[in-house]
């Protein structure tokens, strides 16, 4: 048993292997979502990114977490990021050119050199006094790691793990109450409401403009079908 | 009894990741081999290649409900994320455990209850009545036809 | 392998003790709403919207009733902990629990009325708004970080849905992204703080980070404080105050009326117990870290919510400057850090959802069908034609403003009192001062009320009717010529669909109804065009007011539910009585923090 414990504080040459190979996925995948023009390729790279970071974690031998990983979000929640991708027009072309907001860019790169910059000296300095439970090395096998997991979650987390069960609900009840269609929706009475509302931002107006161009198509098509949604960029006939 | 390295224990899923790739580079090499070299003209990729070239793209239509499907299977993706470390240790938390995540089955059982009552997972062209959808009325029927005369675009079946 | 597995097979798991008593109250609220929830999939028409409120209020009374027996319990055996130290039950986590479920009865009460203004049917308004206050609750009793979390979630998803009730206004869909996005990201940055603060103390548990804390002294403790800052960012954004309150006026116009009062309420109550609990008992060692952020934040919320509200001209948008004012001054009883700090804080958080869910009802009625209606030139005039709104209107803003003899006052005297006893005066100062600069658009709105119309048109500048107006002109003409003879047929029918499903008065009646007022909305005339809801709003009201004789839209009374009378009733005598008589409720708040487990 200490000789592992030795091998987990001193990285074998295979575990360094894996962090370099995991550590470059992601960070290939995290530079192909923000470099690539196609936003399905954005979501594509995502999935790398999740992967490298499930390698990463069956690298700290948190088995269950990388499998919930692949499935949870390499495998479901990019799925969605891809349907609302294809709802709102892959073909179509942003103008990413121009900014919503002036200064943007350079404010971006400032912003992320100063918290890189944080980031770096907070792990170069890294004497900060914490009050974590020593536990260095395996904690057994996979199969036990999720059994303490499981203990976890029926013992001191019981309580979280119910109420989890009413944030599904509110989750399942959320989704259906926004995805209906309202049954009666006029397009007027919209973009003058969101008129109001804008305290003159650009963002506002655009919001408000994309509904109501929406929703006269959208009247037109609800009795032929009840959940069919006109995507945001089609035109009205 | 543990596996010292990660290579050993995770090399099946390793191959088995090679394969993939290699399957997916065969597919590119082999479709640029044998399928035809000449690209195909504007006129014949285009919609229903009727011989007219349409001058704006076709509205492509997606159903809210397959978003509402995906989202769905995501709650229920995370309620099996639960169960799983119980089956684990089921045994040694007994009546307990059994008790507890039969409470948590029964509240997010409520929410299918609920989806399968407001038609979201009813599929196919027959639509079943929302909560607050009105019933087929004269009004509007006049719209659905009128929808129609708009053109085939807006009424390109879901 | 095997060694392993049998190692793992023969440790016993100790199984945690459930205390039912402790979560009772929220064991009803949630199992209530899923319980209502199940009902409303099982039958096949949806539940009418009588039943969802019945239904609501006798949940939210029991749990009320329960959270009442718990009180009773603590006060003779003492607060404890229960569920592996998950949930603590004391006189703190009571209070917010009972203060939560008043919110939610007075708020189904107000909801009665507008749902069926507004024609909403099924339980979805009710089943959110429960679990939204469960979250609430949650946050009031939790002792564990993840539980402040669960519950910080649970109540802000809940009311980013219920922002976005209203499918017709695309301000409501506006304000629940402008909410969601942003709350999601403070969300984000919760998180990490929790998962900071776990970093450097080793535990998630509240008691146990303040035993880590006394026992240790942490000489170089930056992963510590980066975890806290976090963590007081995820709080003072749900609370509203000034870095962090930029979703506020938004949100608070663009959701429905009902639901900014109740999120007013609830989330104002869950975010500061939970901001109370966490910082005033388990970071209580790191107050001189902590003290200074709250003192700076405090100040600027205080004069930047009062600021900013003089130059509002919607109702809504003043009162949501107002909320953040209000946060302002609970952030003194929280800056204070004493007993006396909590208690006062306590008191303001308990009487200021009286104050704001009243307020918002009078709102609601006012805002007509349609909710939009919240101009402050629409509300000249209205003590002559509906003195008895109009003086409950001024009441809870002259509550809230700080007059003397109502709860309003005495919560602004408490913690301005907690402020000098622990020793910040000028913040004390600045909080007068902003009360002094709050006190003039309360009272403008109230002026304003009090003045009569003079004639029967408007003074110059006002557009009391720029909304309708512009409904049948331009906008309207336009999607008729874009979508040629299908726009009145399918006005028609979209509007003509609804009343069918309320099912409560003749439904026949009401569409023709509808249909003449859509004619006349393609009609260039504007004054009368609203005039058949009107009276469809008449027909549909429980009240028994007569019909407006007004032609003028802003002139007609509006109708008063007999519902949301009572909660503006029983929000206004609160309010008034306990401002005459302050002893129990006062002797309640401090009794509450007397029994608050550090």
């Amino acid at each position: 048993m200490s000789g592992i414990l030795t091998a987990a504080v001193h990285p074998t040459i295979p575990d360094l292997i894996t962090f370099i190979v995991a550590g470059l996925m992601v960070l290939a995948g995290a530079v192909g979502v923000i470099l690539s023009r196609n936003p399905v390729h954005s979501a594509l790279s995502l999935v790398l990114t999740l992967f490298g970071i499930a390698v990463l974690f069956i690298a700290q031998q948190a088995e269950f977490l990388a499998a919930v990983q692949v499935i949870v979000y390499a495998g479901a929640i990019v799925v969605l990021f891809l349907f609302v991708i294809m709802f709102l027009g892959v073909d179509k072309r942003e103008n990413i050119e121009s900014d919503p907001l002036r200064g943007q860019r350079p404010l971006a790169v400032v912003l992320m050199v100063v918290v890189l910059a944080a980031v770096i000296a907070l792990g170069v300095n890294a004497h900060w006094a914490t009050g974590v439970h020593h536990l260095v090395g395996r904690t057994g096998t996979p199969a036990s790691n999720t059994a303490r997991l499981g203990r976890s979650v029926f013992t001191t987390y019981l309580f979280a793990f119910e109420a989890t069960a009413g944030l599904l609900v509110i989750a399942v009840v959320g989704a259906v109450v926004l995805a209906r269609r309202p049954p009666e929706s006029t397009g007027e009475a919209d973009l003058e409401e969101s008129e109001a509302l804008g305290t003159g931002s650009d963002a506002d107006g655009e919001l408000g403009d994309g509904s109501a161009a929406a929703l006269p198509e959208a009247a037109a098509a609800a009795d032929e079908s009840a959940e069919g949604m006109a995507p945001a960029g089609s035109e009205p006939a | 009894m543990i596996k010292p390295t990660l290579v050993d224990q995770y090399l099946a899923i390793f191959l088995l990741l090679v394969v993939g790739v290699l399957f997916a580079a065969g597919s590119f090499v082999a479709s640029a081999t044998l399928g035809p070299k000449k690209k195909p003209s504007g006129a014949k990729v285009a919609p229903y290649e009727c011989g007219i070239v349409p001058d704006k793209e076709p509205p492509s239509r997606f159903p809210v409900r397959f978003y509402l499907v995906a989202m769905i299977f995501i709650i229920f993706d995370i309620e099996i994320v639960f169960l799983y470390p119980f089956a684990v240790i089921f045994r040694q938390l007994g009546s307990f455990g059994l008790v507890e995540v039969l409470i948590f089955s029964v509240v997010v059982f409520v929410s299918l209850l609920y989806l399968v009552s407001t038609g979201a997972l009813s599929w196919g062209p027959a639509k079943r009545l929302q909560s607050g959808m009105p019933s087929r009325t004269s009004e509007s029927t006049i719209t659905r036809i009128t929808a129609e005369a708009d053109g085939p675009s807006t009424h390109q079946a879901a | 392998m095997s060694a392993l597995a049998v190692v793992t097979a023969h440790s016993t798991i100790v199984l945690p003790h459930i205390r039912y008593l402790a979560i009772l109250p929220e064991i009803v609220m949630l199992g209530g709403a899923v319980l209502l929830l199940g009902i409303a999939s099982l039958v096949r028409r949806p539940l009418r919207v009588t039943v969802s409120t019945v239904g609501t209020i006798v949940i939210a009374g029991t749990s009320l009733g329960l959270a009442l027996w718990q009180w009773a319990d603590i006060s003779s055996h003492g607060p404890y902990t229960a569920i592996d130290h998950a949930v603590v039950v004391d006189g703190f986590s009571v209070l917010i629990t009972i203060t939560v479920a008043c919110a939610m009865i007075l708020s189904a009460l107000v909801g009665d009325g507008y749902l069926r203004r507004e024609g909403v049917d099924g339980c979805e308004f009710h089943v959110l708004a429960m679990v939204s206050a469960t979250g609430a609750m949650f946050m009031g009793e939790a002792n564990d970080l993840i539980i402040v979390f669960l519950g910080l979630e649970i109540m802000s998803i809940a009311l980013y849905v219920l922002a976005a009730m209203n499918h017709r206004r695309a301000a409501s869909g506006e304000a629940a992204l402008k909410y969601f996005v942003l709350g999601g990201f403070s969300s984000a940055v919760f998180i990490y703080g929790v998962a900071l603060t776990y970093g450097a103390t080793g535990t998630t548990n509240l008691t146990q980070i303040a035993d880590f804390l006394s026992h240790n002294v942490i000489a170089s403790n930056g992963v510590l404080l980066a975890g806290l800052s976090l963590l007081l960012v995820g709080f003072l954004f749900k609370v509203a105050a000034v870095p962090f309150h930029m979703w506020t006026p938004d949100v608070y116009q663009g959701a429905p009326s009902p639901v900014t009062g109740f999120m007013a309420a609830v989330a104002k109550a869950g975010g500061f117990a939970a901001l109370l609990r966490v910082f005033v008992s388990s970071f209580g060692t790191l107050q001189s870290d902590w003290r200074p952020i709250l003192y700076a934040v405090a100040v600027i919320t205080l004069l930047f919510g009062a600021g900013v509200a003089l130059v509002q001209r919607d109702v809504k948008r003043v009162l949501a400057y107002s909320s953040i004012n209000h946060a302002g001054f609970v952030l003194l009883g929280v800056e204070a850090a004493t007993a006396q700090g909590v208690s006062a804080s306590l008191y303001y958080l308990f009487t200021y959802t009286f104050m704001t869910i009243g307020a918002f009802a009078v709102v609601t009625l006012l805002g007509r069908r349609g909710d939009g209606h919240h101009d402050i030139a629409s509300y000249r005039g209205l003590a002559g034609r509906q003195p008895l709104l109009a003086l409950a209107f001024a009441v809870l803003l002259l509550a809230q403003a700080g007059a003397p003899f109502t709860t309003g006052f005495l919560a602004k005297f408490q913690v301005v009192d907690a402020s000098v006893n622990a020793g910040s005066v000028p913040l004390a100062v600045i909080a007068m001062v902003s009360a002094a600069i709050a006190a003039f658009f309360y009272l403008r709105i109230g002026l304003i009320m009090y003045t009569p119309v003079a004639g029967k048109g408007f003074l110059p500048g006002i557009e009391p009717l720029d909304d309708d107006e512009a409904n049948a002109g331009p906008s309207g003409e336009s999607e008729t010529d874009g979508t040629g003879d299908a726009a009145p047929a399918e006005l028609s029918a979209g509007n003509g669909q609804r009343p069918v499903w309320s099912g409560t008065e003749g439904a026949v009646v009401v569409r023709t109804q509808l249909n003449a007022e859509l004619l006349l909305d393609t009609a260039p005339g504007e004054v009368q065009v609203l005039d058949p809801s009107e009276d469809i709003v008449e027909a549909d009201a429980v009240d028994d007011e007569t019909a407006a004789e007004s032609a003028a839209e802003d002139t007609a009374k509006v109708p008063v539910p007999a519902l949301a009378a009572l909660a503006i009733g029983l929000c206004v005598a609160v309010t008034v009585v306990f401002g005459v008589i302050p002893a129990p409720l006062i002797d309640f708040a401090h009794k509450a923090t007397l029994l608050f487990i550090p």
